[in-house]
């Protein structure tokens, strides 16, 4: 049962994501994206990882979803894009030995002694609580080096989108035919108003 | 009154209150508060406290504003301009028409059509009168217009009918022989008004 | 209590909860229709439905028998699968999210039921130990269902209502989370059923006193995540038509209103089992009785806030969750934190 779940997510998965990498449709690539995120959880679950599946579920499925609003900011959902390959030699060799690098890198050790954890969950501890022990202790700084730069990469988010949020490109748009008299004063305007 | 005293004339009670727009919160401090007050203000908590003073108003006492129109019907005002109607005399039970052709005169969109003859007594009938109701605009003038009070509007607005020929002729308009018992006097648009007596001079003899 | 029984849980008593929850979810789901329109025509002072069957009850097989009938349209240039697909996820979604939902206490079948007696039926179909944060990611993956069905219609309304569905997304998700994170940290766990073993002790052990705050939070986002009416952002008609569901008709449409209603019933069960202390009995009423009242209660308050309230801006409400309602909740837990940690 478990070998058979295991087979029909790993399929569909692999499916989905070839999909993600081969269709020109924008909609169909980040709809086949996310479903295959959520099929990966399926994986986590069947393992008995039910937090990290449902952790899965919840961060990919809002990291999709910001994905999906650049798509929609960026191109026309509908219309098949137009892809630039220069050579599509270079790109199928590069990328084939990149894979087979992974795959190589991942099965070495699984065929060469067998893996064992290295920090065995705490016995009679339920899901969440032993990732919490593990994170909290061994990992502690993994995990506050990885909370920084999210922290990092906020902030200088809100402040590269934040540079320009006082200028409205729409009033400028619409002051462009009138004189530069009523544009000085729409400016002092915009600085007195509700911003 | 002037035109332009009368174009600039005050109507109704002037008591407007004017919204105080301008005063915006500048700080993000002071807007946070005007949030935070507008979520918290007890107006938010009133206006369910409203929805559900309704509901059981709606509910237990039957108040509402529904009509069930197939089922139960406002009464419209005597005034009402709807379907015409043609009026009998109430003693003889003979129509009150007498054929002057002043509604067919006045009528702007031109939609009665009368024709008349003289009949044995030499007195004049009316052989053909119908209203076309695809142009008629239920402007009134007909029955404001008829010096014997013959054609009048009636209350019938329900006007969807089969074809268009529908009460359009004289017959259909005019009450029924057996209904000349329940045939009101009409009060309604074109009719003479209770005080008319009061609002005319007796016509001198000598006229 | 026969606390010293233990029960067997079979596949039979998962595959008889998961089937009593999507047969009563789907059917009040539907009922929930007829609900909303009778209270709503209430507070306007309207009888509302009433012509159909007795007190307009058989409303909802007129209008199922119109979806039914109706004529299935795709538009010419929109993306057929995508648009096919779409409705499918939000009802699909919404019921998978009700998987982990506790919805009434465990029973086992009398024995003198031919068949079925004896069997033990669990309160939860799907009792992981992580199901608040599996409600949550399934309930966030149904926005694909509007989203995806707004990008694929090829109309401008609809894309309109695709980038208000991520603009929502984004914004009560965070509150969702950081306002259930304050009761996680007192219960102790992630699973429902802990949650509600945890509010036993009649009205006074209820979540809701010690937490009100993230009851408050936890309620709004909850609106915004149902899409119910003070953040009924994605179809509102005044502003752009209906948003996602423009190019909609028939079962397609009505796919996508079963699904908000399940998501509805997920919220209000979730209200009462968190904060209002779920299924467990409560003096002479029986814990499913109790069940019931409650989710009618939530059921019937975001009906009545539909009635009462105005909705807001989009931007409104990324302002709102993100100024107002994120610090709120960061504080709460800041301070459960520090009571848990000095009481301890």
């Amino acid at each position: 049962m478990t070998t058979f779940a295991f087979y029909f997510f790993a399929t569909l998965i692999t499916l989905l994501f070839l999909v993600t990498v081969l269709s020109r449709n924008v909609l169909y690539a980040m709809t086949a994206l996310a479903a295959g995120m959520v099929l990966i959880s399926g994986l986590f679950f069947m393992l008995d990882a039910a937090f990290l599946g449902a952790v899965q579920l919840v961060v990919y499925v809002g990291a999709v979803m910001a994905l999906y609003s650049f798509a929609m900011m960026f191109f026309d959902a509908n219309k098949d894009i137009k892809e630039r390959n220069g050579s599509a030699v270079t790109v199928f060799l590069l990328g084939g030995a990149i894979a087979v690098m992974l795959v190589v890198i991942f099965t070495a050790p699984l065929i060469g002694q067998g893996v064992a954890s290295l920090y065995p969950p705490a016995e009679g501890a339920t899901n969440p609580q032993a990732v919490g022990l593990v994170l909290f202790t061994k990992y502690l700084v993994p995990f506050e080096v990885a909370a920084v730069m999210l922290l990092v990469a906020m902030i200088s988010g809100i402040i590269l989108a934040g540079k320009k949020m006082d200028f409205s490109l729409s009033v400028v748009e619409a002051t462009k035919s009138i004189d530069s008299k009523t544009i000085d004063n729409m400016d002092n305007t915009e600085k007195k108003g509700d911003k | 009154m002037s035109l332009e005293q009368f174009k600039n004339r005050n109507i109704g009670e002037q008591n407007y209150k004017m919204l105080d727009i301008e005063h915006r919160p500048e700080k993000s401090w002071d807007r946070f508060k005007q949030a935070f007050g507008r979520s918290i203000k007890i107006e938010l908590f009133i206006g369910l406290a409203v929805t559900f003073g309704i509901m059981i108003r709606t509910l237990f006492r039957g108040e509402t504003h529904t009509i069930r129109y197939p089922f139960e019907k406002i009464p419209i005002s005597r005034r009402y301009r709807a379907i015409h109607e043609m009026k009998r005399l109430l003693e003889s039970g003979n129509y009150r028409c007498i054929g002057c052709g002043l509604c067919e005169k006045i009528c702007i969109s031109k939609c009665i059509a009368m024709d008349t003859r003289y009949d044995e007594n030499q007195r004049k009938e009316v052989s053909e009168y119908t209203i076309n109701f695809g142009r008629c605009i239920f402007c009134g003038y007909c029955a404001e217009v008829c010096p014997e009070l013959a054609i009048v509007h009636g209350d019938r607005y329900e006007t969807a009918s089969e074809q268009r020929a529908s009460f359009a002729l004289f017959e259909d308009m005019l009450t029924p022989i057996d209904k000349l018992k329940s045939q009101k006097e009409y009060p309604g648009f074109g009719a003479v008004s209770p005080n008319a007596d009061d609002n005319i001079k007796k016509t001198p003899l000598a006229y | 209590m026969e606390t010293t029984m233990i029960h067997e849980v079979t596949w039979v008593g998962v595959a008889i909860k998961a089937l009593i929850a999507m047969l009563i979810v789907s059917a009040v789901a539907g009922f929930g229709t007829y609900i909303e329109r009778k209270v709503l025509a209430w507070m306007q002072r309207r009888p509302g439905p009433s012509h159909v069957g007795p007190f307009g009850l058989l409303q909802l097989a007129a209008d199922g028998i119109k979806l039914f009938t109706k004529e299935d349209f795709i538009p010419q240039y929109s993306n057929r699968l995508i648009f096919s697909i779409a409705p499918v996820i939000t009802a699909a979604t919404a019921f998978i999210a009700l998987a982990a939902v506790p919805i009434f206490p465990d029973f086992t079948f009398p024995e003198w039921i031919p068949l079925l007696g004896g069997v033990f039926v669990p309160s939860i179909a799907a009792d992981i130990d992580v199901g608040l944060l599996f409600i949550l990611g399934a309930m966030a993956a149904g926005l694909y269902g509007p989203l995806l069905a707004g990008m694929s219609q090829q109309n401008k309304w609809g894309i309109i209502g695709a980038a208000r569905t991520a603009v929502q997304f984004l914004s009560y998700e965070v509150v969702t989370g950081l306002s259930m994170l304050a009761p996680i940290m007192l219960v102790g766990s992630l699973s429902l059923v802990d949650f509600n073993n945890y509010q036993t002790g009649g009205i006074a052990s209820w979540m809701i006193w010690q937490q009100p705050l993230a009851f408050v939070l936890f309620l709004i986002a909850g609106f915004a995540e149902t899409n119910r009416t003070p953040f009924d952002l994605l179809e509102h008609e005044a502003e752009i038509i209906s948003g996602f569901v423009t190019e909609y008709s028939g079962l397609r449409w009505g796919l996508f209103f079963v699904g908000e209603y399940a998501n509805m019933i997920t919220i209000a069960v979730l209200a009462s089992v968190i904060f209002m202390g779920g299924y467990s009995d409560f003096m002479l009423i029986p814990g499913w009785l109790m069940m019931g009242l409650k989710v009618t209660f939530f059921f019937f308050l975001m009906l009545w806030v539909r009635a009462s309230w105005p909705h807001v801006r989009p931007d409104q409400l990324m302002w709102l969750s993100w100024k107002v309602l994120m610090p709120l909740a960061l504080l709460n837990v800041v301070i459960t934190g520090i009571v848990v940690m000095v009481t301890a």
